[in-house]
């Protein structure tokens, strides 16, 4: 990691867990980039991609963006039904060509007809494979899955599977039968919709001794069913499986191969769930698996965070709760000593444009030594069409203790080592404004700066009073309120590096913040004070709202960041960048 | 020395850097921003080739550099063969080796970087595809569709560049 960056803890449904130390490699998987993270309102709490429950929403061509129903999906064994497939040589489309048109006996240039002669064939325009080289060919352009169908369900893998079905039908359908009958008795863990799991769940109970399936009622009629399940004949399989474990065809071809290129690699070969010839000149042509539209659903309160919509050529959200609409949006840039405090704040402005420039400016560079101290800029971006109050703690970061063996023959005394680095960052509480369009700022001008005398009137320590507008020369305050441009905040903060430390700078932060839960009219806005005080108990009356009978509720929130500023170099090459990998 | 020879028939913007010697020829079209330095050999393109914007054409021997009829060169290609032959295609962005050679019909893919250690002749039909560089052979098929449809390109660029960019 180059770049300084932020990332969010999703407690990921444990009420009472702390985040995990940001500095070992093994808790990255429960930090999080903001754009990766959904807030659900109902619980008012973080969800991860790890915990949200997701479920299909349908089914589509990658290719075509055709829309595939679900009742079609099992037949078409997930596959798209129509012209799409895949070159087996390199994994891109393949495209429907006519070949060419015969050439006339003295080489004179043929008019081309724009339809096509036939026969077609399938012809990739990456690495230039054509299915002829395999024998496939068409006679119409169209529907090719049809014309494919036949050779297909010839195949031995397709003809196993179903008389693996076949067998397994008729004890399916007792089963799901009996247990539809007592289905009112039975809780509804019991009932498999599903007749594979069904018929899953009773092979993991036929297998352990004594053990049947638990059912909390035993009934006569439960008692008769059981001994139909237990007697499922044996499965023979249609071919013996000793004859297609044979692979002396291979051996041939492998005997007979000039260069290791007539070879088909794993890649190509694993799709196939049958053994099939080792050559690359046999790899056919595969039809384009289809992809998954989903929804996610908050985990405890089953509202729907994400919704796609129906169509699989918009790439946008019916419903869309995420987590960028509530949070602040931070963002992080390291001013070194040398650069002057103002133009890091513009640059600060762009969050986005943040990142670009600290990888490609070489004064940015990320490396810091030890012994010296280094402030850094936090950017909050409010999302909200409230103010809101944030208060950030750093955490201390946790003291690691290394078992150290000591000569004695006693036990290993845990020897503490000092955290490398210390932070200091504002502790008292900062308010943001709230979002406004663009176009609101022409008029709001002057509100939002009476805004700021207000704030600052306010504030209880002494440096902030000084800085009412961004901070200017490099001897200014590093730490406490920078600046607030419309809707974000800049702190400035500072971290000071031990002369022994080594590693990344990565030290964890409670951020509280305050917001009112539910949408107020843009009307609003002007009544307010601006001060955003947390225990603002009025209410707008309720006409105001246009007759909504929710309360506006103050609510707070908390969430642990970890930040990230970058490595120390080493110790022993000092005034060269060094970076360890 | 400067020696520049460009046929009557072909189509070169204004735009273009030539250096050293270079010779095109018939019905060839050069695109603006092509850079073709001839200087420590002379350069010559043949027939009815394509040469796209950003086209870079180094010739590092003093052997002339010979490049055959209805060549494609897309955007952004570099090119340092010491000989191409005809009916080829070097893909956007893709960078050919002073070592290699390309016979006829070849398909150099985007981005392909074909820097092989010692002097190497692709074969004919040779397609290079891939962030690795994987070659297969091409059977041949389609052949005359795309010499129909490289030939419709031709036309095309020879009525629609003059009337955007200067001679």
């Amino acid at each position: 990691m180059s770049a300084p960056s932020l990332k969010i803890y999703c407690p990921c449904l444990d009420p009472n867990s702390l985040p995990p130390p940001p500095n070992l490699p093994s808790s990255s998987h429960s930090y999080h980039e903001i754009h990766d993270l959904y807030f659900c309102e109902e619980c008012d709490l973080i969800r991860c991609n790890r915990c949200v429950s997701v479920e299909v929403s349908g089914y589509y061509c990658p290719n075509c963006l055709f829309e595939v129903p679900s009742a079609s999906v099992r037949g078409e064994k997930n596959r798209c039904a129509r012209n799409c497939f895949l070159c087996p040589s390199c994994k891109n489309t393949l495209i429907v060509v006519p070949s060419d048109p015969p050439e006339s006996a003295d080489g004179r240039i043929m008019t081309i007809n724009t339809l096509g002669d036939p026969p077609f064939f399938l012809y990739c325009s990456h690495c230039r494979w054509d299915s002829a080289e395999v024998g496939i060919t068409f006679e119409k352009p169209t529907s090719l899955a049809n014309q494919l169908q036949k050779h297909e369900d010839s195949a031995p893998d397709s003809l196993e599977f179903e008389r693996l079905k076949e067998h397994f039908e008729p004890f399916i359908r007792a089963s799901s039968a009996s247990s539809s009958a007592s289905h009112h008795l039975r809780t509804a863990q019991h009932v498999h919709s599903n007749p594979i799991t069904a018929a899953a769940s009773d092979a993991l109970s036929r297998d352990v001794p004594g053990v049947s399936k638990y059912n909390p009622l035993s009934r006569s009629r439960v008692g008769r069913d059981k001994s139909n399940r237990d007697e499922m004949p044996e499965y023979r399989s249609r071919m013996d499986v000793s004859l297609t474990g044979s692979d002396t065809a291979n051996v041939q071809h492998l005997l007979m191969i000039e260069s290791p290129d007539e070879i088909a690699t794993l890649e190509q070969r694993w799709i196939n769930s049958w053994t099939s010839s080792v050559l690359v000149n046999d790899l056919k042509p595969l039809r384009i698996p289809l992809h998954s539209k989903k929804s996610k659903r908050c985990p405890t309160c089953r509202h729907i965070l994400i919704k796609p919509e129906q169509k699989p050529q918009s790439v946008r959200f019916k419903i869309k709760i995420a987590a960028t609409g509530y949070l602040p949006l931070m963002a992080i840039s390291l001013p070194f000593l040398n650069n002057n405090l103002a133009t890091t704040a513009k640059r600060s402005t762009r969050p986005g444009a943040t990142w670009e420039e600290d990888r490609n400016s070489p004064s940015i560079n990320p490396v810091m030594f030890g012994g010296r101290t280094y402030p850094f800029v936090l950017s909050f971006t409010n999302p909200m069409y409230d103010p809101i109050q944030i208060r950030i703690n750093a955490l201390r970061s946790p003291v690691s203790t290394t078992t150290v063996q000591t000569d004695e023959t006693g036990p290993a005394q845990p020897e503490k080592r000092r955290p490398p680095f210390a932070i200091t960052l504002p502790t008292y509480a900062f308010s943001v404004a709230a979002f406004a369009e663009a176009w609101e700022y022409d008029e709001d001008d002057d509100m939002i700066e009476d805004e700021h005398a207000d704030l600052v009137d306010d504030r209880r320590h002494a440096s902030a009073s000084t800085n009412s507008g961004p901070a200017r020369g490099g001897k200014a305050k590093t730490v406490g309120v920078l600046e607030k441009k419309a809707n974000t905040t800049f702190i400035g903060g500072e971290v000071v590096i031990g002369k022994e430390a080594q590693g990344d700078v990565k030290f964890l932060t409670m951020v509280t913040f305050t917001y009112r839960n539910d949408t107020v009219d843009e009307v609003d806005l002007g009544d307010e004070d601006g001060d955003g005080s947390p225990v603002r108990t009025t209410n707008p009356s309720s006409s105001v709202l246009g007759g909504a009978n929710k309360q506006p509720e103050i609510r707070t929130f908390s969430y642990y960041v970890v930040v990230d500023l970058g490595r120390i170099a080493q110790r022993n090459v000092e005034g060269s960048i060094d970076e360890r990998r | 020395k400067e020696r520049i020879i460009i046929h009557s028939k072909s189509i070169t913007c204004a735009d273009v850097e030539l250096r050293g010697e270079v010779t095109i020829g018939q019905g060839t079209v050069v695109h603006p921003k092509v850079v073709i330095f001839g200087h420590t050999g002379p350069v010559v393109i043949g027939t009815n080739c394509i040469l796209e914007e950003g086209t870079v054409i180094i010739n590092r021997r003093k052997e002339v550099l010979h490049i055959g009829d209805n060549n494609l060169f897309e955007i952004g290609c570099r090119v340092e063969s010491p000989s191409i032959g005809d009916w080829n295609t070097i893909g956007v962005r893709a960078r050919v080796h002073h070592t290699l050679r390309i016979s006829s019909r070849c398909v150099i893919g985007a981005g392909c970087v074909v820097a092989p250690v010692e002097d190497e002749v692709l074969g004919e039909y040779t397609v290079v595809y891939g962030p690795e560089a994987e070659r297969r052979t091409w059977s041949g098929r389609g052949r005359v569709q795309e010499d129909d449809l490289r030939r419709k390109h031709l036309e095309y660029l020879r009525e629609m560049i003059p009337k955007f960019n200067r001679m």
